[in-house]
């Protein structure tokens, strides 16, 4: 996991070059469509792309020694910052709408960036990608956050569109520089 | 400890005794905001203190090493060959480089990356580079191992002092602060689970420390975690049945406490009994001790359900499961560290519903800990000002409203609604550290738990 991941799926690197520029480029649309609603803080329209199994998990990174990397990351059932499903993330969504969420009131200004969005499997209904991810935000008078990183989603088409079905966040940061993370990725 | 700071920072023992009234509740904002106060908090109370470093799980096998912080001082703290536990500041003796950069790993020796000095797990200078040819064999190693830092440990929990003249870890707990190191081994032995959260909020360490005993804030400052279903306000508030027990040293448990009569009820039943009630009972109550808890925390203790502040800042709280260390970083910055803890030896299953849990109550992404931050970043920026330091902090609340008990086994305790005794408890031990020059100093001159109306 906290390796590089790569194209794994002979069938999806053998699928013909236009097919997959197509898949591509309506993977990225709906990455940005996506960022688009979280910046525009339209949470509960957000929560319409999240499937009911998704898997939201951010893991904590610590600085360790060559020698150590494999204890980078915690692994699933350790500690982490997120460790979501559907029901966690619908809690954090009422909290945003509750009227009394005073870490986002005044809201914070966020702008979210994906970049770097590289297929590496397509497994029936489901494609599984990695992208490099930049969140920006401000806050208040001069509060600024930067959450830069690498994730894995995996996305389920439905339709036109997909559905997201895990994303697991792996930070470049170990010591997390910010009041909270009261924001989504 | 060298210790001639105060005078040239412009403060004696009396304007820091001053700083706070404990028989009015006022503080002095400057304790939020004043470089030359942080600089003295570094070495009257955090080097002076006993600071939590670690649990022993976090150490198991030999060569296995972390670094945490007594103040701003980085300490390295390692399982040696002999599984001895030692620890030692993390500052090479040639040019003070830091020997561990990372902050937990494995190592056979440290061995600094600026010119390749050696030091043995137990902080013995092993190795010097050129020590025949460019030293000339003149180079006394004996004298150059790293500094050792005093490190006790009660219940497994490791805690390290900068003070040779301290008192034993277990009399520098006492009464209040064994039933706090306690209250996490109540349920039996436990361990840290990997990983540590760690995060900065730009805000004054005493004012995240004091808002652990501040059930006041619990309904306003979370009421979005409230009405989001996270948790339910009213089934662990309990703002009419609080207990505070106070501790030598500025130790302090604050929250819901047990009536007595309900305690009086638990007490006959078997370990058996009590499980059966806790699973019977609302999944949001925390979990009824068992008989030995007593042992650990007291006839008075085990009846809290609050949160206990190992003094300076270790909180220990959701009843004993986690804990968080708030580490200075400049009067406007802390640094929190959360440790969470689950039964020694737990099914994975159980483990993984308990850490599932408590990894969305705290931490900065926490449903309830995510509101915190801003309300006591936003208080420290305001001591900044130099009209807005001029007011008060005003913690009054309950004073003289209350009553000290004590019993037999020595603990002092309040029963009654919310209010603010852990705070002026707290702030009143604050300047008593912060006044006294040295350990004899605050040894004979430091607050007892007082009996009697407060």
């Amino acid at each position: 996991m906290d390796t590089l991941e790569r194209p794994r799926a002979a069938t999806w690197a053998q699928t013909p070059l236009t097919a997959r520029v197509v898949l591509q480029y309506e993977v990225e649309q709906f990455l940005y469509a996506e960022a688009a609603l979280l910046d525009a803080r339209r949470y509960r329209d957000w929560l319409g792309l999240v499937a009911d199994d998704i898997e939201y998990w951010m893991p904590i990174r610590r600085t360790v020694t060559n020698s150590d990397l494999d204890r980078e990351f915690t692994k699933p059932g350790e500690i982490s910052f997120f460790d979501d499903d559907r029901l966690y993330l619908e809690m954090r969504v009422k909290k945003l709408e509750a009227g009394s969420a005073w870490s986002e009131d005044p809201p914070s200004r966020s702008r979210h960036f994906v970049s770097n969005v590289r297929i590496l499997d397509v497994a029936g209904d489901e494609i599984t990608l990695e992208a490099c991810f930049h969140l920006y935000r401000s806050r208040l008078e001069a509060d600024v956050d930067n959450w830069i990183g690498r994730r894995v989603d995996v996305l389920r088409r439905t339709g036109e569109s997909f559905r997201i079905v895990k994303r697991h966040l792996f930070l470049d940061h170990t010591v997390i520089q910010s009041t909270n993370m009261s924001t989504i990725f | 400890m060298a210790d001639g700071t105060h005078v040239a920072q412009g403060w004696d023992s009396a304007s820091l005794k001053a700083l706070f009234n404990p028989d009015t509740g006022w503080l002095d904002r400057r304790v939020l905001s004043d470089q030359g106060i942080y600089q003295l908090e570094l070495e009257r109370i955090f080097a002076r203190g006993w600071n939590f470093m670690c649990h022993e799980s976090q150490l198991k096998e030999p060569g296995e090493y972390l670094v945490s912080y007594i103040g701003e001082d980085q300490i390295i703290v390692v399982r040696d060959e002999d599984g001895q536990v030692n620890a030692m500041l993390n500052t090479c003796r040639h040019r003070g480089n830091a020997l561990c950069r990372a902050e937990q790993g494995r190592a056979k020796s440290f061995v600094c990356s600026y010119h390749g000095w050696n030091y043995a797990l137990d902080g013995r200078l092993i190795g010097v580079p050129g020590q025949s040819t460019f030293y000339h064999g003149d180079l006394d190693r004996s004298g150059l191992g790293l500094r050792r830092v005093r490190l006790e440990s009660y219940l497994g929990f490791y805690f390290a002092t900068l003070a040779e003249d301290a008192p034993s870890l277990h009399d520098y707990l006492g009464e209040t602060g064994r039933a706090g190191v306690g209250m996490m081994c109540a349920h039996g032995e436990v361990e840290v689970v990997e990983g540590v959260q760690k995060n900065v909020i730009d805000c004054n360490w005493k004012i995240a420390v004091d808002n652990l005993f501040d059930w006041y804030h619990v309904p306003y400052s979370h009421a979005s975690a409230n009405s989001a279903g996270f948790f339910e306000i009213a089934k662990i508030q309990f703002p009419k049945n609080q207990m505070v027990m106070l501790g030598e040293y500025g130790h302090a448990i604050g929250g819901p406490g047990i009536p007595k009569e309900t305690q009086d009820r638990i007490d006959l039943l078997s370990d058996e009994e009590r499980e059966a009630m806790t699973r019977a009972g609302s999944p949001e109550a925390p979990r009824i001790r068992p008989r030995k808890a007593t042992e650990l925390m007291g006839e008075a203790g085990v009846r809290s359900q609050g949160h206990p502040n190992i003094f300076p800042n270790l909180w220990v709280t959701i009843s004993g499961t986690q804990m968080c260390l708030r580490l200075p970083r400049g009067p406007s910055q802390t640094e929190l560290w959360w440790f969470t803890l689950v039964p020694k030896g737990a099914q994975p299953e159980a483990k993984r519903q308990i850490v599932r849990r408590l990894n969305h109550v705290f931490g900065p992404a926490g449903l309830l800990e995510q509101d915190d931050g801003e309300n006591w970043s936003q208080s420290t920026r305001a001591a900044r000002g130099v009209a807005s330091r001029q007011l008060g902090l005003n913690m009054q609340m309950g004073i003289g409203h209350d009553e000290v008990l004590t019993n037999d086994g020595g603990e002092h305790y309040i029963e009654g609604l919310i209010g603010e005794h852990g705070q002026r408890w707290l702030y009143r031990a604050w300047t008593e550290w912060m006044a006294a020059r040295d350990w004899a100093e605050l040894k004979a001159n430091h607050s007892l738990p007082p009996t009697g109306a407060i």
